[in-house]
């Protein structure tokens, strides 16, 4: 079964279309990276499985059961970290998490939830005087209370410095090691670069891409890019390495070639310059997905434009 | 049973507000001066035979009218609302309830809070006030404060009801202060502008009965009529009249009475303040987008 199945969902404010004909599959046991600009659309699309917000058209099940007229079956199984929320400026720590506990009828232990999220040095604190990041860290502890088969996170990382995005990271990664699903979104590729199974680009309402993220990278010829130094390189040498079979673009760039790799092998293409002109270092670089995500959301805008 | 949670968080919420503070603190002190007041001179206060604990109910109750809704709006406006505009709402509601349970558990809390200062308040002020006359009717005690604390439940289903209506509180703010401008500051002359628009744009030189209705549909005046049914013997020893509205026009009612002129209307009345603000309330919350 599917822990979370969109089809065909479409939200519209007025005649803007936040979201628009959304068909899209997160399996069980994934950890599902949701990524796109701001106001693409990911919020939206979180709030419709929340029951927030009640979509024009099209359907989402979450875990087997309807988000609209079962939305309670379904946060009796979900552990949710939304967007945009604000904390109960007047209530502890531990009141917020020990409220989230009696909400879900379990016994959890409210100093262990705060213990794992690091926050349990200020669970006797009002909770309007924490940090951003402290309350990002309170709200993941309600999240997790309960075991929830499903972790939904909306924008976890946000107001986390590094030190606590690593943290959010290996949380996610350790509960879904117990078999919890987890479907996040993003606007910063890296973090879901890290952890995620399966990435989801989405711009405008729409679904431009859904795959692996080695997927992704083999699905656009930004591939590879070599960075070759040669003896005695010129545009000659140049034009000759551009008909080199397996290269995609090549380029004179601070006195190195760039060369960008396509369909073959990187040792082949090294092998093939070798033999234009000698080789006598070279680099690698990976294209970051950072570019690709930009590619993507770029793209499409054009398409639209 | 998650509404029960609910009810407790918010309690737990709102006890910690300073205005609610405030408020239980300038009733205490004004139901003590005004019971002061009421027991050293009387006559000032609609008693000419002198105090009574009864007077002294109705003189409270004029102010309970008053005070009730006024802290009802202090205390819930922002219950629903508020947690709309500031996104605490997305907190509560990712948890496992529904937007029906949510709603009742921010009534029932709100009410609580309303329930406990206005408690406070009244043990202290009618405490007082029996100690400075030496009598005390338990009975009637207990109705008057009953009734009281059942009113503030039924103001606090109101303004939760208009905050459930909108997700912005100055929106929450604007229509709770014209519902209590509407129902309780005109209300007097409400009756008389409709039976006036009724008949014609002119004055028939009898007042009907259903004006007389009319005038028992806000919740204080029900309240009051509500106090009057219950309290029938007492009211009639301190001439208290729910009749005695409607603009200085002296509504007596025919012969024939019908059903809807005797004082236990305004129990009615006031269970459907409770009840229709409440169904409006859900059904406008659980269909909006957050």
């Amino acid at each position: 079964m599917a822990a979370i199945e969109l089809e065909g969902l479409t939200k519209r404010f007025g005649d803007v279309v936040a979201v628009d004909g959304l068909d899209l599959t997160v399996e069980e046991g994934e950890i599902f990276g949701f990524l796109g600009p701001n106001g693409a659309g990911k919020s939206t699309t979180i709030d419709i499985l929340l029951d927030f917000i009640r979509p024009t058209g099209g359907t989402a099940t979450v875990l087997g059961h309807d988000a609209q007229s079962e939305g309670l079956a379904v946060r009796n199984r979900t552990g949710v970290l939304p967007d945009a929320y604000h904390v109960y400026d007047r209530l502890t720590g531990r009141q917020h998490v020990e409220f989230a506990i009696e909400m879900k009828g379990v016994d959890d232990d409210p100093e262990a939830l705060l213990e794992r999220v690091r926050v349990a040095d200020a669970a006797d604190r009002k909770a309007g005087g924490y940090s951003k990041g402290m309350r990002q860290r309170l709200v993941l502890a309600m999240a997790l209370v309960g075991d929830p088969d499903l972790l939904v996170l909306d924008e976890p990382s946000t107001g986390l410095d590094p030190n606590g995005a690593r943290e959010m990271r290996e949380i996610i990664r350790e509960e879904n090691e117990r078999g919890t699903t987890v479907f996040f979104s993003s606007h910063i590729m890296e973090q879901v670069e890290a952890v995620c199974d399966r990435v989801a680009i989405i711009d405008r309402g729409q679904l431009v891409a859904v795959d692996t993220i080695d997927g992704l990278r083999d699905s656009t010829e930004t591939g590879e890019t070599l960075y070759v130094y040669v003896s005695d390189l010129d545009e000659g040498v140049l034009d000759r390495v551009r008909t080199l079979e397996g290269v995609g673009t090549a380029a004179i760039d601070e006195g190195r070639l760039r060369v960008t790799v396509d369909g073959v092998s990187k040792f082949a293409v090294l092998h093939a310059i070798d033999e234009v002109a000698p080789v006598q270092d070279f680099s690698v670089v990976e294209s970051s997905l950072e570019d690709l995500f930009v590619r993507y959301t770029n793209e499409s805008q054009e398409v639209e434009a | 049973m998650t509404w029960f949670t609910v009810a407790k968080k918010d309690f737990r919420d709102a006890v910690q507000s300073r205005a609610l503070w405030a408020l239980v603190a300038v009733f205490v002190v004004f139901s003590l001066v005004s019971t002061y007041a009421y027991v050293q001179v009387p006559e000032m206060f609609g008693s000419p035979g002198g105090a009574t604990f009864g007077g002294l109910l109705f003189f409270t109750l004029g102010i309970t009218g008053l005070f009730v809704p006024l802290a009802a709006i202090v205390v819930c406006y922002k219950s629903l609302a508020g947690e709309r505009e500031l996104g605490s709402i997305k907190l509560l509601l990712s948890l496992p309830t529904t937007r029906g349970q949510a709603f009742a558990g921010k009534v029932v809390g709100r009410a609580a809070v309303l329930v406990f200062g206005l408690g406070v308040g009244l043990v202290v002020g009618l405490g007082f006030g029996s100690a400075l006359l030496g009598e005390l009717e338990v009975v009637a005690l207990v109705l008057f404060v009953l009734a009281t604390l059942f009113f503030a439940a039924v103001y606090a289903s109101i303004v939760v009801g208009i905050s459930a209506t909108t997700g912005s509180t100055s929106r929450a703010t604007t229509l709770a202060l014209g519902f209590f401008l509407v129902f309780e500051l005109l209300w007097d002359v409400v009756p008389m502008g409709i039976l006036y628009v009724v008949e014609g744009f002119s004055f028939p030189s009898t007042i009907p009965d259903w004006v007389f209705l009319v005038s028992q549909l806000s919740p204080s005046s029900a309240y009051l009529s509500a106090i009057v049914a219950l309290l029938p013997d007492l009211a009639a020893s301190v001439g208290a009249d729910p009749a005695q509205t409607g603009a200085g026009v002296e509504v007596t009612a025919a012969d024939a009475e019908p059903f809807y002129t005797s004082p236990e209307v305004g129990i009615v009345v006031l269970f459907l303040w409770f009840v229709v603000p409440f169904a409006v309330g859900y059904y406008r919350f659980n269909g909006a987008d957050l």
